[in-house]
């Protein structure tokens, strides 16, 4: 007796099971074509320059660690372009991502340093993402300069209240972590708005730009660590400067800045502080409210106010070890899938589906697929 | 695939598409009694292997789809075979593997590899 021989599924990539559970994905970034983009600049003097051969400020990118993948820096585009609704419908079928958190993700916009037209930049592409997907029902993360608190003010007051905008799309860096008093007012904005703020890594910090210095030189150094020292460090600095004791309902969400970093700054964070809590004083937040201490230790604002995401979720293949992991991460309140839609770091939920962490632990596994988005997001 | 298709042939070998089913540059996915494999074309050399990427399972036999608004990409396809190098790079991540010896030469992982032959228009595997 001979057995059957089928033709796979030409659809799904994923094990079938993925279908059958809802899936949030935190960072799927649509790519605008730039002549597209430049039809929603309303500043026509902006426009004039944007159109000319002259565009943008050019600055070398050090994205030179790409040269050694076969796509070169089309790592950026290894699935595809996603410019439409309909790309994106086509691009989350055969993953089971049944809710990406779409974003126009100009990541290099911090890079310039032309203020007028970053900012002209920053608004088309949200009028963009308005235009385009909210207004066709996505989830929609629109943007906010970090390095103009005023604009990012009148944006939220543009925008903040649309249908289907879930959340506030910016970036981290570690030249001025988000703990400074000067982005308060973006705080208290996003709180009253119900947004969580959504930070993903800034093409403007790679070693060249960063405080690292120019000896990181490859991919695993570059990708792999400069953007999870930049979450960490902005981590710690928003908790120990009191950002959660003024605005305990503000949610931040580091993406691409890597997780399994947790458990290390969790015991460490508490360690430190409780050997050493006397100069919390000292701290704007906390001098200004005349308070000597955090109002809870620092891993509780760890677990209660700051998300990950889970992308690439580099799991271990030993169950018990990924389970542990987990466990030390916090990672059923703390952690939030996410794909990078289509990078070449894209990240398919198959670990949920295939590893023993989750097949025995179904309730940590949807809330990271959807149940801490489904909180934090304006869903 | 009809059941005249599933005819055993000898030596263990048994059809798993017609030659002109699986253009060069390209491959096809099959399930053969629970098993799935990838079965390429490369420049009309045939082989099969796992089609399940070692990295994250990644469905090999994508190798080489049409990206999502190709013409605005640099390279137009999800991965793809290297039809010189006898190779086949993942839709998801890239990773190489050789189709000869269906090894990963970075990680020195291995999947499965199974004898591939075509005989008077078919593609013939042996599990």
């Amino acid at each position: 007796m001979t057995s059957a021989i089928e033709r796979l599924d030409a659809t799904a990539e994923v094990p079938e099971e993925a279908y059958e559970v809802e899936i949030i994905d935190m960072d799927f970034h649509v790519n605008p074509m730039e002549s597209e983009l430049q039809r929603y600049v309303e500043n026509e003097v902006v426009l004039d320059r944007l159109s000319t051969e002259f565009g943008m400020t050019p600055i070398p990118d050090k994205w030179d660690a790409a040269y050694a993948i076969k796509e070169g820096n089309e790592g950026l585009f290894t699935q595809g372009r996603a410019e439409y609704p309909d790309d994106v419908r086509k691009a989350c079928e055969p993953l089971a991502i049944d809710e990406p958190v779409v974003n126009a993700g100009i990541n290099g916009l911090p890079q310039q340093h032309h203020p007028v037209l970053k900012n002209a930049v920053l608004q088309a592409g949200n009028d963009y993402m308005l235009d385009q997907f909210a207004d066709d029902g996505f989830a929609t993360a629109l943007s906010l300069p970090k390095w103009d608190v005023d604009y990012a003010l009148d944006e939220l007051d543009r925008w903040g209240d649309e249908s289907n905008v879930v959340g506030a799309y910016s970036w981290y860096d570690p030249r001025e972590p988000w703990g400074a008093t000067m982005f308060d007012p973006i705080f208290e904005k996003l709180v009253d708005l119900d947004l969580p703020l959504l930070l993903h890594g800034s093409l403007a910090f790679w070693p060249q730009h960063s405080y690292v210095g120019d000896n990181m030189l490859t991919w695993t150094e570059i990708l792999g660590f400069d953007w999870p020292y930049h979450s960490m460090v902005n981590t710690v600095n928003m908790i120990m400067t009191g950002v959660f004791d003024d605005f305990p309902e503000l949610k931040v969400v580091f993406q691409e800045g890597g997780h399994w970093w947790l458990p290390f700054a969790r015991y460490r964070m508490d360690e430190f502080y409780e050997m050493h809590p006397e100069d919390v004083k000292i701290t704007p937040r906390k001098l200004a409210a005349g308070e000597p201490y955090l109002e809870r230790s620092p891993s509780e604002y760890l677990r209660d106010n700051v998300f990950v995401c889970t992308q690439p979720m580099a799991l271990p293949r030993n169950a018990s070890e990924a389970r542990e992991m987990l466990r030390l991460s916090m990672a059923a309140d703390t952690f939030c899938y996410s794909s990078d839609w289509p990078h070449q770091t894209l990240d398919p939920p198959t670990w949920f589906f295939t590893n023993r962490a989750f097949i025995d632990d179904q309730e940590t596994r949807d809330a990271i697929l959807h149940g801490n988005a489904r909180e934090i997001l304006r869903l | 695939m009809s059941a005249n298709d599933d005819a055993t042939a000898a030596n263990g070998f048994r059809k798993v598409a017609e030659v002109d089913e699986i253009p060069t540059g390209r491959g096809i996915g099959v399930d053969v009694g629970g098993i799935e494999i990838a079965v390429f074309n490369a420049d009309g050399e045939f082989y099969a292997i796992a089609n399940r990427c070692a990295h994250q399972q990644a469905p090999l036999c994508k190798a080489g789809e049409t990206k999502i608004n190709a013409d605005h990409t640099w390279t137009k396809t999800r991965g793809g075979v290297n039809v010189e190098e006898k190779s086949v790079s993942c839709p998801w991540h890239l990773w190489s593997w050789d189709l000869e010896t269906a090894t990963h030469a970075a990680s020195g992982k291995r999947i499965g590899h199974f004898d591939c032959r075509v005989e008077d228009g078919d593609v013939l595997v042996r599990i």
